[in-house]
């Protein structure tokens, strides 16, 4: 067993703030659209919530891009553009895996170093959701936090109901997806290694020797 | 003795006795009267009244030796003076008291019985303020009266006793005066006219007793003897003057005219001022009838306009085209009719008060045939004008007179109990709503300013507890004031709705109905139809899609804009104190909200009245809305609940992937061990 350090302090940091602020906007945007049906707190306490832990995810945001593009980490995220046809061949292939071979007993295709951690799915995934569901989640969210202060930048969009319905249509997505990552994390060689990782650090790989399969994400 | 010498000699006599005869004829003073007019004889005797009025000690003694009482001499009827205490320091209150007191001596010779015995002469002496006998009969000049009428004119036998002040009690309670001003008549134009050719029936010697219930009966009677010399055909000469004199309740002649001061008219015109000369008339009940029926009072109070803030104006300076020497005779409708085309008069000097009403909704109503709607004079009066600047009640008052039911509400509102208690900047009405230019204020957001007027800053003092953290910035509390009607949070018990409003993109103003009617080739009936296509009474979100896609394709760029508000007039009324507003967010921000239930499309005419249709509930969580009704959102109340659904399945699609996944790794599990056990892992 090797053990990799693939996830620096500032990623792990990162990591978790998102976890526990994704977990609460997610509550409290269901508070705030489902008042009549939930009860856990009252509108105010949790648009209150809502704001201001959007404002902590903006600022989590900004630590992330910093943290990736001051330190050229950001190139883990970008799909290799000279070999595009090496990438979609990885990209199926990472998809058969998860699909087919990771129940007949194949290896995880892909293993991660710190220079290349992501396997092409998660890299096409992942490079989306940083680089435009998150900026566009802030956005509107902003948009929606006051209205009357992003009016121009509100109309030149479609008008409010258009940025609530992007902001909403998002929240679905970002908690179908977690739901979907956090499934995900558990697939290592054991049900807890990835998640184990992401607060040590380090990813736990089994020797080719020892014909481990499942890798991290 | 010839012929001739007897006719000498009798002349002769007769020269010599007449003058003799006459000279004996002539009364003589007695003794005592003699001492006295030896003093009184002088013109100059004079005595200072307590009311500083100048009373003449002076007698003629010549008149008074030849008047009916000489042989009673002076102190008969002076009883309380004698040579023994006279001169005397007595004190005298005023003319009046002087001949009243000297009066009483006339009762010695002349008992009651016998003055009462001519019933017009009985009827004065007895009235409380009848005139001492002296004022009438004068004092040391009185003849018999048998004599005196003989000798004197009519009218100064009338005048005798119709000089002093002298009145009559009428059956209605009025007091009819019966004194002639002296010097007026003699002025008038009927000057030299004797009494009795008006007032027929009357003479030196007959004085009939004559009864009025009022003064205008009297003036009636008194009017007919006019018709004498004036005749008929003169006196409707002028179609004015003719209509007056044959109107049912026509006014008399002596009430335009006067009586006994009358002057002629070509004289009288240059000498009054013009207000003078139409109150002439006009002070009198005065009225026309109009074509509706109605009867319109032409009286005008002298004094309402001296009140007014008028009160310097000329007549003609409202009533255009009537001046002194113009009276055109003009035909009206109804009361309303006039009162309408009065007040056009008033933008010929107050301009800038015009233009703001040319706005205004009132007018507009007007133009479109609402004569109940409210002109010039319906706020501020006629000839009473007053300035509603000065007088807070005046624009209550004057609104109150058609929105009397707003008053009840407004009463017990916090602005209501500010006027109340007599707070300086309580506002009424016009605070508001502004004073000419009053505007429809439903469904709009109008009102807003007018409350800003005066709440100022609001935006920041609704920042201190409606913001959205972690900055509080006024724009988030503006949001709400851009959207919500003040009322909507500051009357508590009302109702609320959203108001779906359709705006012209390009002009940022309301998209009028008229325009929508025209681009649709419809009519208001017609209109319904094309909204509310399935005629079910409600209008769905699929119908106003529809119906902003149609004026779309006619060219007309239109959005729906929203408002929350009360609904009714009085909800709006019915304020309170902030501290009883509603400040709970979920009353808004919750699916089940009552505002949200009540939802109405709106389209506003180009005077600013709505036409509201009522909308299906719901219709703002249709996906149906999102672009028609784009620039509106409301957190947990407006959700589209397609999303809803949405997001049910990836929820459910989120834990079926996982759970489909977990099933096929258990199943697929003896094939990985089989593998591991077997062959080995793939390389």
């Amino acid at each position: 067993m090797k053990k990799i350090y693939l996830h620096p302090i500032p990623v792990r940091l990162w990591h978790w703030i998102n976890v526990l602020g994704f977990i609460i906007l997610i509550i409290t945007g269901i508070q705030i659209r489902y008042g009549n049906i939930i009860r856990l707190f009252s509108f105010e306490t949790a648009v209150d919530i809502h704001s201001w832990t959007g404002f902590i995810l903006i600022a989590n945001y900004c630590i992330w891009l910093f943290y990736y593009f001051l330190t050229f980490k950001i190139k883990i995220y970008i799909p290799p553009i000279t070999h595009p046809i090496k990438f979609a061949k990885d990209s199926i292939r990472q998809a058969i895996f998860y699909g087919y071979g990771i129940f007949v007993g194949d290896p995880n295709p892909h293993h991660p170093t710190p220079d290349n951690k992501f396997n092409p799915m998660q890299k096409i995934s992942y490079l989306m959701i940083m680089m435009l569901l998150i900026p566009v989640q802030i956005i509107t969210g902003l948009f929606l936090w006051d209205p009357k202060l992003f009016s121009k930048w509100i109309n030149l969009v479609g008008g409010i109901q258009i940025v609530d319905m992007m902001h909403v249509l998002l929240f679905i997505f970002f908690s179908a997806f977690i739901v979907v990552h956090f499934y995900l994390a558990t697939l290592g060689h054991t049900p807890l290694a990835h998640i184990k990782a992401m607060f040590t650090g380090y990813e736990e790989e089994e020797e080719e020797e020892e014909h481990a399969a499942g890798h991290s994400h | 003795m010839s012929k001739r010498k007897k006719i000498l000699i009798a002349l002769f006599l007769v020269f010599l006795i007449i003058p003799v005869y006459s000279t004996m004829a002539k009364g003589a003073l007695s003794p005592d009267a003699q001492m006295c007019i030896g003093c009184h004889s002088n013109k100059d005797l004079t005595k200072q009244l307590e009311n500083k009025e100048t009373l003449s000690l002076y007698v003629n003694g010549d008149e008074f030796a030849n008047s009916v009482h000489n042989p009673t001499s002076c102190a008969g009827c002076h009883t309380d003076i004698s040579m023994a205490n006279h001169p005397q320091v007595k004190k005298v209150a005023s003319k009046k008291e002087y001949s009243a007191n000297a009066s009483k001596s006339c009762s010695m010779c002349h008992p009651n019985e016998m003055l009462k015995k001519k019933p017009m002469h009985g009827y004065v002496i007895t009235q409380p303020k009848a005139p001492a006998c002296a004022e009438c009969h004068g004092a040391h000049s009185i003849k018999r009266i048998a004599d005196w009428k003989a000798r004197i004119s009519e009218e100064h036998y009338c005048l005798t006793c119709h000089k002093p002040d002298l009145s009559m009690r009428l059956g209605s309670g009025e007091t009819l005066s019966l004194s002639v001003n002296e010097s007026d008549l003699k002025k008038s134009v009927h000057k030299g006219i004797q009494c009795s050719v008006c007032h027929t029936g009357f003479s030196k010697t007959e004085h009939p007793y004559r009864t009025f219930k009022t003064k205008r009966d009297f003036t009636a009677t008194v009017s007919k003897s006019c018709t004498m010399c004036h005749t008929d055909a003169q006196l409707k000469k002028k179609p004015i003057h003719a209509d007056l004199i044959t109107a049912a309740k026509a006014t008399t002649c002596v009430e335009c005219h006067g009586s006994h001061s009358i002057k002629r008219m070509s004289e009288l015109k240059p000498t009054v001022k013009e207000n003078q000369y139409c109150l002439t008339c006009h002070k009198h009940k005065l009225s026309m009838p109009l074509k509706s029926g109605e009867s319109l009072s032409l009286s005008v109070d002298e004094s309402v306009i001296r009140k007014s803030v008028h009160d310097k104006l000329q007549c003609s300076a409202c009533h255009i085209g009537f001046s002194k020497t113009e009276h055109p005779k003009r035909v009206f409708e109804s009361k309303r009719k006039y009162s309408v085309s009065a007040s056009d008069m008033c933008k010929k000097c107050h301009e800038n008060a015009n233009k703001l009403y040319e706005e205004s909704i009132h007018l507009s109503q007007l133009k479109s045939g609402n004569l109940k709607s409210s002109t010039c004079t319906d706020c501020h009066g006629s000839h009473s004008m007053a300035k509603a600047t000065t007088d807070k009640t005046l624009g209550l008052l004057s609104c109150n007179k058609c929105h009397g039911e707003i008053n009840n509400v407004y009463k017990t509102s916090v602005h209501g109990e500010a006027l109340t208690k007599a707070k300086e900047n309580a506002p009424t009405c016009a605070s508001c709503h502004n004073a000419h230019d009053v505007k429809v204020t439903a469904r709009t957001t109008k009102m807003k300013d007018a409350c800003l007027k005066c709440h100022k800053d609001a935006d920041n003092l609704h920042k201190k507890w409606l913001s959205n953290p972690p900055i509080k910035l006024s724009s988030f509390a503006g949001l709400h004031l851009d959207t919500i009607a003040c009322a909507t949070c500051h009357s508590p018990g009302a109702g609320g709705g959203v108001y779906l409003t359709l705006y012209d993109k390009k002009t940022g103003y309301p998209f009028p109905e008229e325009k929508v009617l025209k681009l649709l080739k419809t009519d208001s009936a017609g209109l319904v139809k094309k909204i509310d296509t399935n005629e079910d009474g409600n209008v769905d979100a699929r119908e106003v899609w529809n119906f902003t896609q149609r004026l779309k394709r006619k060219g007309a760029d239109v959005t729906l804009r929203a408002i929350m508000d009360v609904r009714t007039g009085i909800e709006a009324h019915q304020l309170t104190a902030k501290a009883k507003a509603v400040k709970e967010c979920e009353k808004c921000h919750q699916a089940d909200s009552h505002f949200f239930k009540n939802v109405y499309i709106v389209l506003s005419k180009a005077d600013g009245k709505p036409t509201l249709y009522t909308a299906q509930q719901g219709i703002l969580n249709s996906p149906f809305s999102v672009l028609p009704v784009n620039k509106f959102y409301a957190l947990g109340s407006s959700n589209i609940k397609l999303l809803d659904i949405l997001f049910i399945i990836a929820v459910i699609g989120g834990l079926c992937v996982p759970i489909g996944h977990i099933t096929l790794r258990v199943i697929t599990k003896p094939i990985r061990h089989l593998r591991k056990m077997g062959k080995g892992v793939k390389k």
